[in-house]
């Protein structure tokens, strides 16, 4: 037997597929699961949702909620009353608290628990008491639909999900937490949408017609800037321009009065 | 945003950089081989042939240790949620493999024959979440001067 000295031709250890393609097969096979569990979890968490009564929800986010009514201030006291009287129209099941911030921000928030907070600068700058009310009912909207425990049903899924997947603080993670923002904004939008249908319901059974509901719409895009390229998609409420449209969609379907 | 900014960005650059140390240790690997390949290199344990009766014999070793980049790490790591060949591996384990060869024969390039040639692998980094694959591999041979 003659030692005979030689190289390979080619290396038959290394696979010669580009490490770019697998890379990318990879990231879309992850993320492709990952929306399918999404999308999934997302019907559970809806369906679950419908078997919590308005008391174990109370009960769920008491701590959220801060205030006594006996320590609202008139102006409070005013806007009290008119939720009151909106709650006529859409039934939370629970007790609603309404609360004013100093803020020169233009918003209100529904916070968990039953508490409407409205930033003080609303209260300057609406000149009709439909478009508060309109805010105020869009926000009564987001308790009838319980969108608080939907969103909580689906972080909690969410979280789960990303540690038994990647292990938390991965680095995989970081690339998968994208994926969830963008479904969660979606969602997020369809929720505020359908909390804006109901509002709109609510002004036409109060005041028997829905002037005033694109207002506070109409604002906002005097002082927001145009939205571009892909923070639209990371945006968890709809641009003011196309609420002002649904809504003059939603009232013109439904025939409700404009005045 | 920020984080998923930096992390493309840390990809991005473990891929390039990766990319240019691997080709250019790849071609001082293929050049090397060939200038050793007179050097008759063999895992017996016996020589090869009919020899004269050795004047010299020796232990020779070559180690090396080699690291394999964010991209490769990273693409691993989604391939655990797969299975399959973790191909991005497969450059790591055998750059260090014939780094580690060349090494030895470039300890005893006047050497006849390098017979008994065996090769260790084991990993530095122990699976440890959170830092980057490292291997060391360790080849040992015995170098006959006639």
């Amino acid at each position: 037997m003659k030692y005979q000295p030689g190289l390979p031709e080619k290396n038959d250890n290394v696979s010669h597929e580009h490490p770019v393609r697998e890379f990318f097969v990879l990231v879309a096979g992850t993320v492709a699961i990952l929306v399918g569990i999404l999308l999934v979890a997302g019907l559970f968490v809806d369906r679950a949702v419908e078997y919590i009564d308005p008391e174990l929800e109370a009960s769920i986010f008491a701590r959220f909620v801060s205030g006594d009514l006996a320590d609202q201030t008139a102006e409070e006291q005013e806007l009290q009353a008119l939720v009151d009287q909106l709650g006529a129209c859409i039934d939370v099941g629970y007790p609603v608290r309404v609360s004013v911030t100093e803020s020169g921000e233009l918003n209100a928030y529904a916070m968990p628990g039953g508490q409407v907070v409205v930033l003080s600068a609303m209260l300057d700058r609406f000149e009709t008491e439909n478009a508060l009310a309109f805010v105020l009912a869009h926000e009564l909207g987001h308790f009838k639909n319980r969108d608080h425990l939907r969103a909580m049903g689906r972080s909690t899924v969410w979280l789960a999900v990303s540690v038994l997947l990647t292990g938390a603080n991965s680095d995989i993670s970081a690339l998968l937490t994208p994926v969830f923002s963008v479904e969660a904004a979606t969602y997020s939008r369809s929720r505020e949408s359908a909390a804006d249908a109901l509002a709109l319901h609510a002004l036409n059974c109060h005041y028997g017609h829905v002037g005033g509901a694109t207002d506070f719409f109409e604002l906002l895009a005097e002082s927001d800037p145009k939205r571009r390229n892909l923070t639209h998609y990371f945006s968890s409420h709809p641009d003011a321009q196309t609420r002002i449209r649904d809504l003059q969609a939603l009232a013109e379907s439904q025939g409700y009065a404009s005045r | 945003m920020f984080e998923l900014y930096f992390l493309l960005g840390l990809l991005l650059v473990g891929y390039v950089v990766g990319q240019i140390l691997e080709r250019s240790h790849y071609r001082s690997i293929e050049k090397r081989e060939a200038e050793h390949i007179g050097l008759a290199t063999t895992s017996s344990k016996r020589p090869i042939g009919e020899i004269p009766r050795p004047t010299r014999v020796e232990l020779v070793e070559g180690a090396c240790v080699i690291s394999i980049d964010y991209f490769k790490r990273f693409v691993a790591g989604l391939r655990q949620l797969f299975g399959g060949n973790v191909r991005s591996y497969e450059t790591l384990v055998d750059r260090a493999r014939r780094e580690a060869v060349l090494r030895l024969k470039e300890q005893c390039s006047a050497a006849d024959q390098v017979i008994n040639l065996r090769i260790e692998t084991s990993s530095i980094s122990k699976g440890n979440r959170n830092q980057v694959g490292c291997i060391e591999v360790h080849a040992y041979a015995t170098a006959i001067y006639f």
